[in-house]
């Protein structure tokens, strides 16, 4: 498989603390990359390594293919970033922000223009990025990531701070790239519901290291559904349906059968039914992937 | 790459009010003279056989302390563009290595600094004409009093640029600025090793040339020294 982003054994140290250890990180082409972990885990130290900003201390970083350390100038003209919070030069025009940058791509000139079409900014053009609400700083920010046509885009947390409609509004700018430019995408986040929906591949970091690297997919198996019913005398109905040698636990006067096929669950309804249960409520009880996530990350930070 | 990046500090020292000061430190010097010379150029002129050369010595009075002064104000001018909202992850996140970035942000500012050194010699001539201080114009003084102060002072531009650039924490550079400028205003009386010393062009041996040397070779070395570990540093 073609990997754009693969870093070996990477680690940084800042004193005696770990930010990232061992991490191996494989970004396929043509993916969208959700890079997943709680405040501090080291996401953003990684994502400056990818970048250059930070020498790491060991392991080694590769991306189309080179060596960052020997080629970073010919690999940075292909790759577009946005970390953290967004810089900008708060005394310039949001046009002038975006040609300060173009020049040193050297891409033509109404590529400003077309960027700001795209994170629809073309109104403001000429205002300077003082006077901007933080979401159109973030957009602003994206412009200028894309403004070299980059094959890969990486942004760190680039919906942090914003509002609900910020969020939703830079979601959907993201989910529109990759079709239109074929890119390969980098998202950082520390919610996973976030990019939950547009991630293909997912990688989930604590304490500096992978903890589970594999498609969004493979992910959801993860969560086990569970029927949940109520019905009434629900110890009664409990025992009988143990005493037929069914998995169950009772909860609260209601029963939870864990990774039942849906006939198990029709046969257990029937069940019910023919002992003269009434039933009150079946319902269907599916562990998001945002327990999936946490669960994941407490187990690592209790090992 | 070089010349496409001065071009781009150039653009975005705009509206910062940088030019108005690198014009203002010259019109300061010159204007403290303006006021010395209304209030008293009959004694001014009695005080020395050649009026041109002790109008110039008077000038020169201020000019090492005005040039400390515009070095800390203008390197921390070009720093806060970068540091306000730590636009250094963008820019360093570029294609283009990072000496090229320092050697672009020196560049302008040496350019800013000629540029001053530039017009004071202008505006002390001008108003050297003015006062009419004698048919014949020291003009090798002239130069010299504008332009090796400005040669002599290159290592304290190196140590602000170097200091300023890699601190988070601007406090840093403008309490070594201040000191700088306090020192230089002591000249008189701080050792000659000192490199705030220099734009006074005193030493020991009364041979202005020696400051300006000193200051181009130890101004290079801390030039170098600051771009080495500018390139060395994580960007945060």
């Amino acid at each position: 498989m073609e990997y754009i982003v693969e870093t070996r054994k990477l680690t940084k140290r800042f004193g005696k603390e770990f930010a990232v250890s061992d991490l191996a990180m494989k970004i396929p082409k043509g993916e969208i990359y959700g890079f997943l972990g709680p405040n501090g885990a080291g996401k953003t130290t990684t994502i400056r390594m990818l970048l250059g900003l930070m020498q790491p201390t060991a392991g080694s970083v590769r991306i189309f293919g080179s060596d960052l350390k020997k080629d970073r100038i010919n690999i940075l003209k292909k790759v577009g970033s946005l970390v953290e919070n967004p810089s900008y030069y708060p005394h310039l025009t949001a046009a002038e922000n975006l040609e300060v940058l173009r020049k040193i791509y050297g891409t033509e000139k109404n590529r400003v223009n077309e960027v700001l079409e795209i994170v629809r900014l073309s109104d403001v053009a000429n205002k300077k990025v003082k006077g901007f609400s933080l979401g159109m700083k973030q957009r602003l920010g994206i412009a200028a990531a894309l403004l070299n046509r980059p094959e890969l885009l990486i942004l760190d947390e680039p919906t942090n701070g914003l509002d609900p409609s910020g969020i939703i509004e830079i979601r959907n700018l993201i989910k529109r790239l990759p079709s239109i430019y074929g890119m390969t995408i980098v998202i950082s986040s520390h919610l996973l519901s976030e990019i939950d929906q547009i991630a293909t591949t997912v990688g989930i970091v604590s304490k500096g290291k992978m903890i589970f690297q594999d498609s969004i997919d493979v992910m959801r198996t993860f969560s086990k559904q569970s029927v949940v019913v109520k019905v009434n005398e629900s110890e009664k109905a409990w025992r009988s349906l143990m005493a037929k040698g069914i998995q169950g636990e009772l909860h609260d006067g209601k029963i939870l059968l864990v990774d039942k096929t849906d006939q198990e669950i029709a046969a257990i309804i029937r069940n019910l039914v023919q002992n003269g249960h009434d039933i009150y409520r079946v319902e269907e009880d599916k562990r998001s992937l945002e327990d999936i996530f946490l669960q994941m990350t407490a187990e690592e930070e209790r090992v | 790459m070089i010349g496409k990046l001065i071009g781009i500090e150039l653009m975005k020292i705009k509206r910062k009010g940088i030019w108005f000061l690198t014009v203002l430190g010259p019109i300061g010097v010159v204007a403290l003279q303006i006021v010395n010379y209304s209030v008293r150029k009959d004694y001014l002129l009695q005080q020395s056989e050649d009026d041109w050369l002790f109008y110039l010595l008077n000038t020169s009075s201020i000019t090492p302390f005005a040039i400390i002064l515009g070095i800390v104000i203008l390197t921390s001018f070009m720093a806060s563009i970068e540091n306000e909202t730590n636009a250094w992850k963008q820019l360093v996140a570029m294609p283009v290595s990072k000496y090229s970035i320092y050697l672009s942000k020196y560049t302008v500012l040496l350019f800013l600094l000629l540029l001053s050194a530039s017009l004071l010699t202008v505006f002390t001539f001008i108003y050297g004409l003015f006062l009419d201080l004698g048919e014949v114009v020291p003009y090798r003084e002239l130069f010299m009093y504008s332009f090796y102060p400005l040669f002599a002072a290159f290592p304290v531009l190196g140590l602000q640029l170097w200091v300023s650039f890699v601190s988070t924490n601007q406090g840093i550079p403008v309490s070594i600025g201040v000191i700088g400028v306090i020192l230089s205003y002591s000249a008189y009386v701080i050792p000659d090793w000192l490199i705030w010393k220099w734009p006074s062009l005193m030493n020991q041996w009364d041979e202005p040339l020696i400051n300006v040397w000193l200051g181009l070779a130890v101004g290079f070395i801390l030039y170098f020294i600051g771009m080495l570990d500018f390139h060395r540093r994580d960007v945060k």
